[in-house]
């Protein structure tokens, strides 16, 4: 069985493998000859993780279950955060009227509504809320409650853009009476996850015991206390690699244009995506749900 | 192993792109200086032969998901522009006497000159738009309050420019490549904000009761972001 053969075959089951495929044979044409050998040596990989869909179900294909795997996290952090505002054990610091308390209600709050919103996306279709999520030692300190906190968001980011590219463009439900653009309502929300993400480590930075000294981008691959998985690769890898990542579009970013910038600045700079079922084994390492 | 942005049809073209990018580099690090330079790339649409009284000319950003990519670039170049003015200022220091706002800042525009430099890079050498020159209007680069305030500004547009245009973008390689990055702009953009005024990170002029985050056309960020650039952008086939 040739190539071919194959990729015809996987057609049957994944009609858009070869938009998955063209990208890559495109540039693979446009090498010189020694570079096309180098490139089919690695051809496998491309294939392996185009074949992924097909057999291993990496990928979501139907934009219900994007949207009830979008709701499963949303639920998720909303519990953690309405969880947390009610703990007795962060009460000291949660204080009312406090910029604390303000934030993580307000961080709170948008969780609520993403929730509605992808409720009232998938109507009948939506998942039920889980019974329960027993989040462990999470709200056992204030630095603890922070820390996952981070990695929730951060993991949040990721699940996010790793969905953008299985979302159709064209898909314009009609959700409220209003009809929207579901990848445009998937960034909206990714991003408002990005600022909470942002702030959550604005507010580990500013804690009284001697703060974490970061800011509220990724260095590195750095978690500085939470799940070192948050910020490693997923699968496949090529297409989801780890936060230190410094190669973007085929171009190596410590070196272009003539300038020359650091491997923490790179990574910075970007953030990288995540597949669902690293996603949901991150949540399942340290939440029972 | 492979140059997903490129499309040009030898090997020559595919290496171009990685070696040649420096001559329209860094312009704004050195804001004003270039502007000659940048006026001479642009004179084919410039019929005034006054170098003196030169009115910049029209820029336009192209079609279809090159035209996408083009949009960001100039949107980074602003960015890039503004941060490089800002930690370059003899005033920084003055401005902002907390070292690890001054440490965060610089970090910011790092972030926005990797961004610019790769979409320089990353876009092929016939279509990318050339550098832009800023217009910084009255804006005192010494005065803290002034600096955030349009970080501000250029950040939620970013984010909201991003968020608008995922869905004109053919390419999904493109597109993944697009939300890496406006992740990193809505971090700054959170950050920034908490500098201004802690927890106005996310608050509602810019989240609204859905919980979504803005997301514009291209004519609105164009509108809102050409008052800083000399040049006349025109984003009309952008996505097209």
């Amino acid at each position: 069985m040739n190539l071919f053969q194959i990729i015809s075959e996987i057609e049957k089951v994944d009609p858009e493998i070869m938009d998955r495929l063209t990208h890559r044979r495109s540039a693979l044409s446009a090498l010189g000859d020694i570079t096309r050998k180098m490139a089919l040596a690695a051809a496998p990989i491309a294939i392996g993780s185009a074949f992924n869909k097909a057999v291993g179900q990496q990928t979501l294909t139907n934009a219900n279950d994007i949207l009830n795997y979008a709701l499963l996290l949303e639920y998720l952090e909303e519990d953690f955060y309405a969880q947390a505002l009610a703990a007795p054990t962060l009460a000291a610091n949660l204080t009312t009227g406090s910029a604390a308390r303000g934030a993580i209600q307000t961080i709170k709050n948008h969780e609520t509504a993403h929730v509605n919103l992808l409720k009232a996306a998938l109507g009948t279709a939506a998942n039920p809320r889980p019974a329960s999520f027993n989040f462990g030692t999470a709200f056992s300190t204030y630095p603890t409650f922070l820390t996952f906190a981070q990695a929730f968001e951060d993991t949040g980011v990721r699940a996010y853009k790793g969905q953008a590219t299985n979302i159709p463009r064209t898909l314009n439900p009609t959700v409220g009476g209003n009809v929207v653009n579901l990848l445009t309502v998937a960034l909206q929300i990714h991003s408002v996850e990005a600022r909470h993400a942002s702030h959550i480590r604005y507010m580990r930075r500013a804690t009284a015991a001697g703060g974490t000294q970061q800011f509220g981008w990724i260095t590195n691959a750095d978690g500085n206390g939470a799940p070192a998985a948050v910020y490693g690769a997923g699968n496949p890898a090529a297409t989801f690699p780890a936060e230190s990542n410094v190669s973007q579009g085929g171009l190596t970013l410590t070196s272009v244009g003539g300038n020359t910038y650091t491997v923490a600045e790179v990574s910075e700079a970007f953030d990288e995506g995540l597949d669902n079922t690293t996603v949901v084994n991150i949540a399942r390492s340290v939440v029972t749900f | 192993m492979s140059n997903n942005l490129q499309n040009g049809g030898d090997e020559a073209e595919f290496a171009k792109p990685l070696l040649v990018p420096i001559k329209r580099r860094s312009f704004f690090m050195y804001a004003g200086a270039t502007a000659g330079a940048t006026a001479l790339l642009l004179s084919g649409c410039d019929d005034d032969d006054d170098d003196n009284n030169m009115s910049p000319g029209t820029v336009s950003l192209g079609s279809g998901d090159v035209g996408v990519l083009n949009y960001a670039y100039a949107l980074e170049q602003l960015e890039a522009a503004f941060y490089a003015q800002v930690i370059s200022n003899a005033g920084f220091n003055t401005a902002f006497p907390d070292a690890a706002e001054r440490t965060a800042l610089t970090a910011i525009a790092k972030h926005e000159a990797i961004h610019r430099d790769f979409f320089k890079a990353a876009i092929p050498a016939a279509s990318v738009i050339p550098a832009l020159n800023p217009n910084w209007g009255t804006l005192n680069f010494g005065d803290r309050t002034q600096v955030l305030a349009t970080a501000k500004t250029f950040e939620d547009l970013g984010v909201a420019a991003y968020n608008g245009a995922g869905a004109l973008i053919q390419d999904p390689t493109y597109l993944l490549l697009a939300g890496k990055i406006v992740s990193v702009e809505a971090r700054h953009a959170a950050f920034i904000r908490d500098l201004i005024s802690n927890g106005s990170f996310a608050d509602s002029t810019t989240v609204d009761a859905n919980g979504l985050d803005k997301a514009m056309t291209v004519a609105q960020v164009l509108a809102a972001a050409q008052p800083f650039i000399k040049e006349t952008l025109n984003g009309d086939n952008v996505g097209k």
